[in-house]
């Protein structure tokens, strides 16, 4: 299935839906460019649960150019403009850049995913746990 | 006329006289051990002969009540069957425990179970425990060398396949038009509790064995070696995978048989093909940092 | 993440399944096995429109306790109430089977020093038993589990450990009752039937679901512990439960032995007593057996913290 979404940056990017992963599940992926972005300190990290209103959030370290690629997995449709934005809000806010983010969803609230994945940053950046 | 007018639901008796050689039936007594006759009625276990050659069955018998545990009939699985069960398993290991491989009894389970007891008493005394036993004395007598075949001759029932099926070394069943029920749950109550469609979860049942219900569907994922196409049949399929099994035993091959030997058969049958991935992974992950765990 | 010291003054039953892998072994020795970095997600989910977990709801791994490899599965009760399906349960499996290979190994290599750097499993169960959604694969894996424990007897201990939020129910009921030793806090609950489903078959006048209280004192830690089903009641700190593990890690296998409940005929006869005892005498609730067993003042057990309902508690004698 393909979709089309609007960018950050103003691009209007195809976006495929894996087939594999069949019309129940949706794949979401997004692509966003801070303006003095800054990348994690760890190579990866990992934080949260995909309990029933709450999420998983893995980031990894990526060269892409200071680019944030990011990919939800989630059971709710609809939902793509309010996904690019609150992404969007997040890189912005946190100059994030050189990151891959992944996210398994389960009918997160807007509020929650913002607030999860300023966590899963912090933590990111955070020095190794003694 | 009933769509299943030749099902043997309800029929574990009648199983064991049409398995076993006629009239070699002794029930309760195994080996030296003389089970008590009231104990656990809605199991019946003991000794017969198999083409000449004794066996321990272990049958559920449906038609019986157990009068001092009253979520106890219909085939149901209560604390004093299972722990009957348990005890006929480890007194055929005692029975046959100076003797080599070739020549330990086989353990025949007939299996024809809704459940395990799903009442007050049981959860105040441990019901989990029961069942629990029941399958250690099952891994045990078959890691010891005894041919464990279960047949499912009508309901295998979530926990109570578990408990009386699943830890065999093979599993037969009769085919569905016997009327053979092997599942968790069905569709409607799966649908219930996930919140899932019900025409959805149908259609996808057709293509997905991993929750849809019968027979065939375990079959696909290595959970059922053999589909017994005809009743009549049953008598010359297990005497054939008994000597399967202990030849299979013979040259070592355990891990071929029982649960682990099922999780190879899934994969084969491309039932299951992601476990054996996951667990290879791990292992490839843990000798990576096993010299500081092992060489600490 | 929490640093390891905070982690073992913190409620092991507010505790994510990581928190507790981390924090049930020595400080900094955990190494995930299988983490979320692998994305071994459920294959069978997507199909059904269910969200996966990169995990599938379940951390194990391989930390240290003194020189014992511990050897750790640990379940996510949030995620899909910590159901086992085909890929947790062959993590599950996958672990309990390392931990028998490195038995073997340090059996070769240390063969001197078996005893103080024999291996260990420890599962902290949090689930309902089998996950729906791929319930014949999650089926079947408990089978495998149990088939894996049988592999392990008398060569090295397994430790259930339940204080979490779900309790362990369904299939990995009688899981958890084949360990060799149980450990838990005061919240934690073992059964085999859930209560709503012994409602529905005695109606609710025998047996109220939404009575609380009741289905505590049916499944709960107090009454396992009064029966011999749980050998260690501890305070609610992931610490506490630590020293309990680090304290079986040092016993000799003979003496594990005797923590069991059941898997071997003389266990199997003392559970038959226990049953007989309770056909005889119908218990109403399970306060009837504390009374037996010398409470004369049961219905007070409820109400008290866990030292002191330690100090006061009289327990089935076992044989």
């Amino acid at each position: 299935m393909v979709a089309w979404v609007v960018q950050s940056t103003g691009e209007i990017q195809k976006l495929v839906i894996k087939e594999e992963i069949s019309v129940a599940l949706q794949t979401l992926n997004f692509e966003f460019q801070a303006e003095t972005p800054e990348t994690m300190t760890k190579e990866w990290s990992h934080l949260g649960v995909t309990g029933s209103g709450d999420l998983e959030v893995l980031m990894e370290k990526k060269n892409l150019g200071g680019k944030v690629q990011a990919k939800v997995v989630t059971p709710v449709k609809g939902f793509d403009e309010v996904w690019r934005r609150m992404l969007g809000k997040f890189v912005n806010d946190c100059q994030v850049g050189d990151v891959s983010i992944e996210i398994n969803d389960d009918n997160a609230t807007p509020i929650v995913v913002y607030m999860r994945l300023r966590q899963a940053w912090a933590e990111s950046s955070e020095k190794e746990a003694e | 006329m009933d769509e299943f007018d030749n099902t043997m639901i309800g029929r574990g008796r009648d199983a064991i006289d049409m398995i076993v050689d006629p009239d070699t039936f002794q029930e309760n007594a195994i080996g030296t051990y003389q089970c008590e006759p009231d104990y656990g009625p809605c199991a019946s276990v003991g000794t017969a002969q198999l083409k000449g050659r004794p066996v321990t069955i272990i049958a559920n018998d449906a038609q019986q009540f157990n009068e001092r545990f009253p979520v106890v009939f219909g085939g149901v699985i209560g604390m004093e069957e299972a722990y009957k069960m348990a005890m006929a398993v480890y007194h055929s290991i005692e029975a046959d425990k100076d003797k080599p491989i070739a020549e330990k009894r086989p353990i025949l389970l007939i299996v024809d179970t809704p459940g395990n007891g799903p009442g007050k008493m049981e959860e105040i005394a441990g019901m989990n425990k029961a069942t629990g036993s029941y399958q250690l004395a099952l891994a045990e007598a078959r890691k010891t060398g005894h041919p464990v075949i279960a047949c499912v001759i009508g309901r295998a029932i979530s926990g109570a396949f578990l408990c009386h099926g699943l830890q065999a070394d093979h599993i037969l069943a009769l085919s569905k038009e016997y009327g053979t029920m092997i599942h968790v749950m069905p569709l409607t109550s799966i649908s219930r509790i996930t919140k899932m469609d019900i025409e959805k979860l149908e259609a996808l049942s057709t293509s997905n064995p991993v929750f849809a219900a019968g027979a065939e569907f375990f079959y696909k994922l290595g959970g059922v070696e053999e589909i017994i196409n005809k009743v009549e049949d049953m008598r010359d399929v297990i005497a054939r995978h008994v000597d399967d099994v202990y030849a299979t035993k013979a040259k070592g091959e355990f891990e071929k048989l029982g649960p682990w030997g099922r999780g190879l058969l899934g994969e084969e049958r491309g039932g299951r093909v992601v476990r054996l991935k996951a667990m290879a992974k791990m292992d490839e992950e843990f000798e990576a940092v096993a010299d500081q765990y092992l060489n600490a | 993440m929490q640093k390891w010291d905070e982690l073992e003054k913190s409620s092991f039953l507010d505790a994510n399944a990581r928190q507790r892998a981390i924090g049930m072994t020595d400080k900094g020795s955990f190494t995930e096995l299988l983490g979320p970095r692998d994305r071994f997600t459920s294959p069978h989910l997507p199909v059904l429109g269910t969200a996966v977990e990169f995990d599938d709801g379940m951390v194990t791994g391989v930390g240290r306790i003194g020189k014992h490899p511990v050897f750790v599965i640990s379940m996510e009760g949030k995620f899909i109430g910590g159901a086992i399906g085909e890929v947790n349960g062959g993590k599950m499996v996958g672990t309990i089977r390392l931990a028998e290979k490195a038995a073997a190994r340090i059996q070769k290599e240390h063969p001197d020093e078996y005893a103080a750097r024999r291996p260990l499993v420890v599962i902290s169960f949090e689930t309902g038993g089998v996950r729906l959604h791929e319930a014949n694969a999650g089926l079947l894996a408990h089978a495998e589990v149990m088939d894996a424990f049988q592999d392990c007897r008398h060569k090295l201990p397994i430790i259930c450990v339940v204080g979490s939020k779900v309790g362990c129910f369904g299939g990995m009921g009688f899981v958890a009752a084949a360990t060799d030793v149980i450990i838990m806090n005061e919240q934690g609950r073992i059964g085999l039937t859930g209560p709503e489903v012994i409602e529905q078959e005695m109606g609710k006048e025998e047996f109220d679901a939404s009575n609380k209280a009741l289905v505590y004192r049916t499944t709960g830690a107090k009454q396992k512990y009064i029966m011999g089903d749980c050998n260690y009641l501890v305070e609610d700190t992931i610490g506490s439960f630590y020293q309990a593990i680090a304290d079986v890690a040092d016993k000799p296998m003979a003496e594990i032995e005797k923590l069991r409940r059941i898997g071997s005929v003389k266990l199997v006869e003392e559970q038959m007593g226990l049953v007989k005892l309770v056909g005889d005498m119908q218990p109403k609730d399970a306060m009837d057996l504390w009374k037996y067993y010398g409470n004369e003042k049961p219905e007070e057990l409820p109400e008290l913290s866990t030292a002191e309902f330690l100090k006061v508690v009289k327990c089935r004698v076992r044989n």
